[in-house]
């Protein structure tokens, strides 16, 4: 068993680095396909060495279930390689925290700390627009499923962004002894209604988006692309993409990869989140 | 003790009722025996793919194997199909996308099937049953005259359904596993 491992493993490892021409046609075409990370399941699978390369599941008991030198074969193969961003330091840096004996951090599908960015296309009031849903998997009672947990839409964001605070608008400390009458003055201008909310106040696109699809505004057309967003790996964030292109260092692999503190977290979460 | 019983039958119960007991945690040897089955209805469906583009079946099996495709879905399932040239996925049904297929206009065609597979860990979902994922390959050839006109590699999810059910034989109750299909992913890849 280990002499299979070792002979696919030794393919799996130096694939990335063979041009695709050098492999003849249907036999390379099948090596490809066996390196690819085919699945965010596989991912999750190659990331802990739960898998053998041809796909076999490990378990616990199991000789090479989450074995550190393969593991961090493994690791070392699941970042895109065409991203120069991503130096070999960084890598390295990210690998000495994953993989560390006892300390070692496995991804756990049900851990939470990640979710889905999924762009989309939506009819709006007849015109064809990009729409982007934000999901992460909820546990429940019994199993889990995906959820929608927010929404970036370029009309929603835009419609909330033109008011700028002047300190000139405001219902008067004592509006309330004119039975609040001069709530004329509020509605007078649309753009400007949010300028009257209190500071805790924040446009909630979830609410705003299912209102629209209620209303038959926004009419799904597809889905054109998902990357995932992992927070999971303490002090680290990454992006999981899909990357189809004819090479063994294709499928859904690591995109990008910062070394991040809590702060910076926030920081990311507004940003991805367009907030 | 009285209430220990009691609240053994309000259990039993509530676990009866949100479909605990009909689904059972899947050991890894049983995942394995579900992964072979839901592998065998996946190769029934490259077989029946295989056949209903064939240019050589005759109208009437086609349809005949077309129904008998069908029969390995959940009623309702969806193709959502893209190419390199468009991220945009266009969504068939499974009779849509199997007519479209017996109906391209190619002398000939040629559907072969890459010996990979992957297939996923099996999820529970909230109404106790579970779903996985099995990823294959398919390359797919139409020529015209002595032309090939076009080629393509795609990559088929295809969702598995796996259920827990019973049937009565002999007036014994026996339990088995069910795997149904569902919603197909095709990605063009480039070879």
């Amino acid at each position: 068993m280990r002499k299979i491992f070792l002979i696919l493993a030794v393919f799996l490892w130096i694939a990335p680095d063979l041009p695709a021409q050098s492999i003849g046609r249907y036999l390379g075409d099948e090596a490809i396909l066996m390196a690819q990370t085919k699945q965010v399941n596989q991912f999750f699978r190659r990331f802990n060495c739960e898998e053998s390369p041809d796909g076999v599941r490990y378990y616990p008991g199991d000789s090479l279930y989450r074995d550190a030198t393969f593991r961090s074969r493994y690791i070392s193969v699941l970042f895109d390689n065409q991203n120069p961003s991503i130096s070999d330091e960084v890598k390295q840096d990210f690998m000495r925290g994953v993989i560390n004996g006892k300390n070692s951090i496995y991804l756990d599908f049900h851990g939470g700390e990640w979710f889905s960015e999924v762009t989309t296309k939506f009819i709006y009031k007849g015109t064809e627009m990009p729409l982007t849903l934000f999901l992460r998997l909820q546990e429940e009672e019994v199993g889990s499923k995906w959820v929608i947990t927010n929404v970036y839409f370029e009309p929603f964001s835009r419609l909330f962004s033109n008011a700028q605070p002047d300190g000139m608008k405001f219902l008067h400390p004592l509006s309330h002894e004119l039975d609040f009458m001069n709530l004329i003055h509020v509605f007078k201008d649309k753009n400007e209604v949010e300028l009257y909310t209190s500071r805790e106040y924040h446009p909630d696109f979830l609410t705003l988006f299912i209102y629209e699809v209620k209303n038959g505004n926004l009419l799904f057309k597809t889905v054109q692309q998902v990357k995932f967003h992992f927070f999971q790996i303490p002090g680290w964030y990454f992006e999981l993409a899909d990357f189809n292109r004819r090479s063994a260092n294709s499928g859904w692999l690591i995109a990008n990869l910062l070394k991040i503190n809590a702060e910076e977290k926030e920081l990311m979460l507004k940003f991805i989140y367009h907030e | 003790m009285n209430r220990i019983k009691v609240l053994s039958i309000v259990l039993f119960f509530v676990m009866a009722a949100s479909g605990l007991f009909a689904q059972p945690a899947i050991s890894p040897e049983r995942k394995a025996a579900i992964d072979s089955l839901a592998l065998e209805k996946v190769r029934d469906l490259s077989k029946y793919i295989t056949i209903v583009g064939n240019k050589e079946t005759p109208w009437s099996e086609a349809n005949r194997v077309i129904e008998r495709t069908l029969e390995l879905f959940m009623p309702g399932s969806q193709m959502g199909v893209s190419s390199l040239f468009s991220d945009d996925v266009k969504y068939y049904g499974i009779r849509e996308y199997l007519e479209r297929l017996m109906q391209l206009n190619y002398d000939k065609v040629r559907i072969q099937w890459y010996n990979i597979q992957y297939i996923s860990d099996l999820e529970q979902q909230p109404d106790g049953r579970f779903v996985g994922v099995i990823t294959i390959f398919q390359r797919f050839e139409g020529i015209t005259g002595d032309q090939l006109v076009y080629k393509d590699t795609t990559k088929k999810d295809i969702t598995v359904y796996v259920e827990r059910k019973q049937t009565q034989i002999g007036g014994r109750l026996i339990g088995f596993w069910d795997v149904l299909l569902g919603d197909v992913r095709v990605t063009e890849t480039l070879p």
